[in-house]
């Protein structure tokens, strides 16, 4: 494998790089977003007559929305702006455009909202004070319930040895990306075209144009660089609005968040309660009940995903052989619920881990020993019964606990080291398609996909490319373009782009040799080499230039062509489950260990990291460098969640801590030592056997923090982020 | 309320912009004005970093500084590092520490030290550079190669 320079650091490094905040077309007018002053209301009125005064301005409603985009007026549940009632503070009720920025602004601040207040629930356990004693049952504050179940637990608890039972609570934390979201509209014949930052141009046509009622056949997403996206832009959240402003004025129209509503706007990770119970005879689990509710901000009912696919989190990877959990995804007002980089699942790891921990302690075992002792192997089923398949986290967790050892064999006083695992998947079944073009000189991978910024795109699917053909990174070149001409792919998340869009890659390649050695008269293994500048076909001992087997209607045009594609299936859920509600079964098992030293100030609880360690199931490595840098990023971003970072809503339902001052993301100073080591060969189902590593790095991140903080002081804390104001709560009651 | 004519050179070239209203922030008269994109907005409130350039050869926060403010100063953008001996070592570092992922705060980073090795030359260690980087945010690369390429961009000075 070639090359560890980033293919996208020139143009990066020269301020070349055209991000959705930088899209500016001659004639363009600017929007702006009406936000709610209030968190719940039935709306009286909106008042567009203000701001439609200034000259110049349009300013659209919810009334207006059917006239716009013709036929049924959209998303009767999900309209751009809401009907009857606000639910969020901050959710955008009207927009107006203006050839102008501050004409905008002016007409905005124009516009008037009447309501008639609603009561404002922020507090999940303010909803459910007698949880879990009483359960949620049917409140219409429940968005989605789950509960899956294996054996008798009432029996098998009641008859454990001992049974540990803590309550644990997680904060809500933002993507925080530095460029706030923006987009550049325009709606010309019948083809409404939006130019936008996003993670997922098809993904965001089929949201856009389920909003807006419209035909996704009209839509057309173009892709900019991406600065930053961490789950934040997988989805619509700009672009229907300047869709509608632009057929509104006739014009281009601009819409970009600025950073204070990037904040208020965000649809993240939102707090949790969990309750553990874990049952344990002779030294080992025989049954566990978790019980789960998870505020789901203004999602709407059935519309809740996180529940479902995190539940079985909180059991880690780890053998229960009888267990129930539960979950309820509860409706406040906050903005919906949505991906943040592995969503939820490092506060679901913090949870497992840290209270494993705690069992091992109850009954007087080693609490790293215990966890080892009960975790999947190769060939093990995950707690839905899907196979684990190849699986590297035994081993991590073997290294994790081998260099755990030589940190503590030389520690300061207030110094720990603590050790950290979980376990995550490649949304594989998540399907891609590619094409590839063979040309004399060069090989073009045709995708729909902007590089975000994790390397995935413009390394990754390059990389897997260059395994493929045997061609070096300079002879081929990862091309893009529009939801329009590009082949299909569902977006840059769930760790999938080269597990999923580089099978695709994979796959084309694979039919593209198969043409090429059909015209080279062999039906043996091909791979493409370059000799005096050109492409040359080799198979066996036959050797053809590319030049010389393409047809002349292939040399004027896009060269010969192939096209692969990849959709995955799940696995069934076992039959010994008893499953209620919606499930997201997952599949292509990887894992990470993680170590951490740290240093507690006692005074202030300040915790500082000292040095880290982590240890990845990666399958196969395929672009090195990008792969050490995910996780070193994705670290970095748990310590954060660990830490200091932590949304704060007041009972008005006001965002308390909007801004980078009080929402604290790691800066450089603190900021430790990050030692990367890949477990290989434990193949996973992407290509070369590969598995994702965009969201693994940051799962076992607020454990690892846990266990070494608990290490340095004795303090066990139940709450997410370990802040200095909690440690040192914690501290002085130890 | 109308203004004098605002005079600039940016990247070496001298330019006489008019209309600039008083409270004009540079970073808007650069990118809107100029259509020098590259220098990139972001907090808009001098917390994050990545609108910093040069002004008169010292970094600056262009989210903080009035246009007029910087009336006849010599401005430097990411655009214009290359075309500076500093810029181009301080790129080049970037480039083989791969310290860079989505990209949106790297010509704050990039300018932002070329800034300091100008005032501090080889005066400058690591530590104080990377103190006084330590209000340049990123979010993707959690700092480490941006920490290396430091480190290279200080051993490759003479």
């Amino acid at each position: 494998v070639t090359a560890s320079i980033r293919p996208d650091a020139g143009v990066k490094l020269r301020g070349m790089a055209t991000y959705g905040t930088d899209l500016s077309v001659p004639g363009m007018w600017w929007g702006a977003l009406v936000l709610s002053p209030v968190a719940h209301g039935r709306i009286r009125s909106v008042d567009l007559s203000g701001a439609r005064a200034v000259p110049g301005v349009v300013a659209i409603g919810a009334n207006d929305v059917p006239g716009l985009v013709g036929g049924n007026g959209g998303d009767a549940e999900r309209p751009p702006f809401p009907r009857e009632t606000i639910v969020y503070r901050h959710q955008p009720i009207a927009a107006v455009a203006a050839p102008s920025l501050e004409a905008a602004r002016r007409a905005a601040a124009l516009v008037r909202v009447e309501t008639e207040p609603l009561p404002v629930k922020t507090d999940l356990e303010s909803i459910f004070p007698d949880w879990p004693g009483s359960g949620a049952g049917n409140s219409p504050h429940v968005a989605a319930h789950v509960r899956a179940r294996r054996g008798d637990v009432d029996r098998i608890l009641g008859e454990a040895e001992t049974v540990v039972r803590e309550t644990y609570r997680t904060a809500g934390v933002l993507q925080v990306p530095l460029e706030p979201h923006a987009c550049l509209a325009e709606v010309t014949d019948g083809r409404w075209t939006v130019r936008t930052s996003t993670q997922s141009p098809f993904g965001l046509r089929e949201d856009t144009a389920t909003i807006l009622g419209i035909p996704e056949s009209s839509v057309v997403v173009d892709g900019t660089w991406v600065g930053g996206g961490f789950g934040g832009k997988n989805s619509a959240l700009l672009e229907p609005y300047a869709l509608l402003l632009a057929k509104a004025a006739g014009a281009p129209v601009r819409l970009a968040l600025g950073y204070r509503e990037e904040f208020l706007l965000s649809r993240s990770t939102l707090p949790s309660v969990v309750r553990m119970e874990t049952g344990v005879s002779h030294g080992r689990i025989v049954a566990r009940r978790v019980r789960l509710l998870l505020d789901v901000g203004s999602s709407l009912p059935g519309r809740d995903f996180a529940t479902g696919y995190s539940i079985g989190f909180f059991l880690g990877p780890y053998v229960t052989p009888v267990f129930e959990v539960e979950g309820y995804a509860v409706r406040t007002n906050k903005p919906p619920f949505g991906p943040h980089r592995a969503p939820f699942v490092p506060q679901c790891a913090f949870v497992a881990e840290s209270h494993l921990d705690e069992v091992a302690r109850t009954i007087g075992v080693d609490p790293e020993a215990f966890r080892a002792d009960h975790l999947w192997t190769e060939g093990a089923r995950t707690h839905f019964g899907q196979a684990v398949g190849p699986f590297g986290l035994p081993a991590a967790v073997q290294a994790a606990r081998t260099r755990a050892r030589e940190w503590r064999a030389h520690l300061p006083p207030d110094h720990g080291v603590g050790i950290g695992a979980g376990f995550w998947s490649t949304m594989t079944g998540a399907g891609g398609e590619a094409r590839v073009r063979l040309m004399p000189r060069e090989l073009v991978v045709l995708q729909g996909e902007r590089e975000i910024g994790s390397g995935s795109v413009l390394a990754g699917l390059s990389s897997v490319a260059e395994r493929a053909t045997g061609l070096p990174r300079e002879r081929v070149r990862i091309d893009y373009a529009d939801t329009s001409r590009a082949p299909f792919d569902s977006g840059v998340f769930g760790s999938r782009t080269v597990g999923a869009l580089g099978r695709a890659v994979d796959e084309a390649v694979r039919a593209l040799f198969a043409e090429v050695g059909r015209r080279m008269g062999t039906a043996g293994p091909v791979r493409l080499e370059v000799a005096d500048d050109e492409i040359q076909a080799v198979a066996g001992t036959s050797r053809r230039a590319v030049r010389d087997l393409l047809t002349s209607e292939e040399l004027a045009g896009d060269g010969l062509v192939a096209e692969g594609r990849h959709y995955g299936s799940t696995d069934a859920i076992d039959e010994s489950v008893v499953l209620e509600g919606q499930f997201y079964p997952f599949r292509d098992f990887t894992g990470a260990a993680h170590v951490a030293e740290v240093s507690v100030d006692r005074a202030t609880g300040t915790v500082r990291v000292e040095r880290y360690a982590a240890f990845h199931d990666v399958g196969t490595v395929i672009d090195p460098a990008t792969a050490r840098a995910q996780v070193e990023g994705g670290v970095v971003m748990g310590l954060g969640a660990a830490l200091t970072e932590e949304a704060i809503w007041a009972d008005d339902g006001r965002l308390t801590n909007a801004g980078l001052l009080d929402y604290r993301i790691p800066t450089m100073g603190e900021v430790p030592p990050i030692e990367v080591t890949f477990i290989e060969g434990f193949a996973g189902a992407g290509p070369f056997g590969a598995k994702g590593l965009g969201e693994p790095p940051i799962v076992p991140v607020p454990a690892t923090i846990a266990a070494a903080v608990r290490a340095a002081t004795g303090a066990h804390l139940l709450e997410l982020p370990l802040s200095a104001e909690r440690v040192a709560r914690a501290l002085k009651v130890v | 309320v109308t203004t004098p004519p605002l005079s600039l050179t940016v990247n070496g070239r001298s330019s006489s912009v008019d209309g600039v209203p008083a409270d004009e922030r540079l970073l808007d008269t650069l990118r809107w004005r100029l259509g020098l994109m590259g220098t990139k907005e972001g907090c808009r409130t001098g917390e994050c970093g990545a609108c910093t350039v040069l002004v008169d050869g010292e970094s600056a926060l262009s989210c903080l500084v009035l246009a007029h403010e910087a009336d006849g100063a010599s401005v430097v953008t990411i655009e214009g590092a290359e075309h500076d001996p500093i810029g181009r070592h301080v790129q080049a570092a970037f480039e083989e520490a791969g310290a860079l992922q989505c990209g949106y705060c790297t010509p704050g980073f990039v300018m932002a030290l070329t800034g300091l090795l100008k005032e501090h030359g080889g005066a400058a260690s690591v530590d104080l550079l990377l103190r006084e980087l330590g209000s340049n945010l990123c979010r993707c690369t959690g700092y480490r190669s941006i920490v290396q390429a430091v480190e290279l961009a200080r051993a490759g000075l003479p």
